[in-house]
């Protein structure tokens, strides 16, 4: 990782996702359900840094079920992150932006809500640290090494919780299916109906 | 690495409060001289303390109209919402509750099919699930998770069904109140007790010949028992009609497929009481009851929301037929929400109550074998259960010859379907044939006399 450039103060980027707007974080459009359009934001983000996505990238925040539904919002507060004006201003810096929108934005979204990511201040930090490393640059004020071990230290604590509540999730489920398939549990009980 | 052995349940756990009474009621289903081979062994498993809450329960269905009305989201469903995308795995995993109920992305089996287990809320206590298995008519089976309070809960949908018809069930102790029908090879069969109707006994038989030492006594034993209710699906009952019983129950309640207009009137004249059809699912319980007078199954839980969607998951205007998606329910195992049923109908208002119109579910379908029996569809659902077979057919002509359909990625499977099917029906040759259409849900299918049961 090499961030060698010199980015914005982190607070500005913070504080910018403390004000997401309310419509940003509304329901993204999923099988003609939803009101944020996260293709068209994502097109034309794109276009303002310089890029021409193809229709074919675009397709990947149309979102084909419920369980795209987190990475598409998540999606929808990083194209609000990265309108930012310095972000506009640095497009030549945009090269790792499809990838940011996409796999890093997946990534990310398997650790916590969308929402968590404008409310919560380790998760803005996270966020915006992310996005400011996917334009190879660190935070004025920082190091590029400083950088690097403060990303690798927010992210490394939520990896960790994320891991602890999916071990946690799993016991739960392995506990659930083993009584449905005890003896008892098959006997069932009374119903004067069988369906 | 420590075995887990599923532990062998005891009376003391099926039958938790019985008493004496009860005991008795029990020794007199299985004792009788004519009763039947009872292959399996269940309960009501209810505790002391499940009574009063069950009974209050009944009280509020009895009384309640439903609590919402079409175009309108009612609060309680929003609170159900939240607390699903708290306490659910499945939708919590999906972000925060959306703000607008119409948001939300319908679900459907292939979704609980999945893992069922991400469906089941963090606060529900494992040591007292138990499941219902759905062989449906088509694809998998699936373990829904219940429990005793949950299938306890039914009596009183089913009686609010039943005073629509103007029966009030009024057995107790000493009597048996309900004889559930099977008519199929491998059924479930086992005698119980009704706690909240003071022990009334309650029978679950099978009418296939195959379990009486003889033929006679399933009339005999019908006709001591002289139950209160039978209960039953359209195949048992057409079984039942075939039967010289000449008990005068206070009603009949048809569950789990469609009831024909001809097998209604049928049974009706026969036995002179109401003939319930009751739309009823594992998933979500008994949903409707037909009453021709408001032309389609009036809807029976005043918590369960229906809606009618198109086939991309949108709702339909009042009156347009579709396919019928439940949210809410009782089974507090399996909060569901916007979940498509794979049965279709037309949502219409009769004085003022929700009505279910032209109801296509499943319809109930017997097979013959080689030897002029018949199975019952379930069979077949079990013959092939042991398959990894997302969905299949099963095609009966005219002649009696037997078509197994399989989707392409079930080809690996044919040989293995074909002998579980030969040896099911006797059968020597059972044609193979792929599916090639996007249906979600198969039916069994026959054009053979009398196959289909109307």
């Amino acid at each position: 990782m090499i961030l060698d450039r010199l980015g914005p103060p982190l607070e500005s980027l913070i504080h910018r996702l403390a004000e997401t707007p309310r419509e940003f974080l509304d329901e993204p459009r999923i099988q003609g359900r939803g009101q944020v359009a996260v293709a068209a934001l994502a097109h034309d983000l794109m276009v303002r840094l310089g890029q021409t996505p193809s229709p074919e990238f675009l397709a990947r925040f149309e979102g084909r079920g419920a369980a795209e539904r987190n990475r598409l919002s998540l999606t929808a507060v990083m194209i609000w992150l990265l309108s930012d004006d310095w972000f506009i201003e640095h497009a030549e810096l945009a090269m790792d932006l499809p990838g940011l929108l996409t796999d890093t934005a997946a990534s990310l979204a398997e650790a916590t809500s969308a929402e968590r990511y404008t409310s919560d201040p380790d998760r803005r930090e996270e966020l915006a640290r992310t996005s400011l490393t996917a334009f190879g640059c660190h935070p004025a004020g920082e190091t590029p090494q400083q950088a690097v071990d403060r990303l690798t230290a927010v992210s490394g604590a939520e990896r960790r919780r994320l891991l602890q509540a999916s071990r946690e999730a799993e016991e739960r489920a392995r506990a659930v299916r083993e009584a449905l398939v005890r003896k008892a549990a098959q006997e069932s009980a009374d119903k004067w109906s069988r369906e | 690495m420590v075995a887990r052995v599923s532990k062998e349940p005891d009376d003391a756990e099926r039958y938790p409060t019985l008493t004496d009474a009860g005991r008795q009621m029990l020794r007199r289903l299985v004792e009788h001289d004519a009763a039947p081979i009872f292959r399996n062994q269940s309960g009501n498993r209810l505790l002391a303390e499940d009574l009063p809450a069950l009974n209050e329960f009944e009280r509020d269905v009895l009384a309640s109209p439903l609590e919402w009305s079409p175009g309108a989201t009612p609060r309680w469903l929003m609170d159900v919402l939240a607390r699903a995308h708290a306490e659910i795995p499945y939708y919590r995993s999906l972000g925060p509750a959306p703000q607008r109920f119409e948001d939300v992305i319908p679900i459907s089996r292939a979704d609980l099919a999945a893992d069922i287990a991400r469906f089941v809320p963090d606060h529900v206590p494992v040591d007292r699930l138990i499941n219902f298995q759905t062989t449906g008519t088509t694809d998998h089976p699936l373990l829904v998770p219940s429990h005793p309070v949950v299938a306890a809960r039914y009596i009183a949908f089913h009686k609010r069904a039943l005073n629509r018809f103007g029966v009030k069930l009024s057995h107790g102790a000493g009597q048996v109140g309900v004889i559930l029908l099977g008519c199929q090879r491998r059924c479930f069969t086992y005698v119980s007790v009704t706690p909240t109707m003071d022990e009334s006994g309650f029978a679950k038989i099978n009418l296939d010949p195959g379990d009486w030492r003889d033929p006679d006594d399933r009339a005999r034993y019908i006709n001591a028992m002289d139950p209160e209710m039978i209960a039953g699906d359209p195949i048992s009952f057409q079984a039942l009609l075939d039967l010289p019983v000449t008990v005068r129950p206070r009603a009949l309640l048809s569950v789990a497929m469609m009831l024909a207009d001809g097998l209604h009137k049928r049974l009706q004249e026969r036995f002179g009481c109401p003939v319930l059809d009751i739309y009823s699912m594992n998933e979500v319980g008994p949903i409707g009851v037909y009453d021709a007078q408001a032309g389609g199954h009036v809807l029976l839980q005043p918590r369960l929301y229906v809606e009618i969607l198109d086939a991309s998951g949108q709702p339909v205007p009042m009156g347009e037929r579709g396919e019928i998606c439940v949210s809410g329910g009782f089974n507090f195992c399996l909060p569901l929400i916007r979940y498509r049923t794979g049965d279709t109908a037309a949502l219409s208002t009769y004085r003022g109550e929700l009505v279910l119109v032209d109801l296509s579910a499943r319809r109930p379908i017997r097979f013959r074998t080689d030897s002029g029996a018949w199975l019952n569809n379930i069979d077949v659902s079990h013959a092939l259960k042991h398959l990894p077979l997302a969905r299949f057919g099963l095609h009966q002509g005219a002649d009696g010859a037997l078509t197994l359909k399989l989707p392409p990625d079930g080809a690996p499977h044919a040989g293995t379907a074909l002998a579980a099917l030969q040896e099911l029906f006797g059968a020597s040759r059972i044609a193979l044939a792929s599916i090639t259409t996007d249906d979600k849900i198969l039916q069994y299918e026959t054009e053979l006399p009398g196959g289909l049961v109307e």
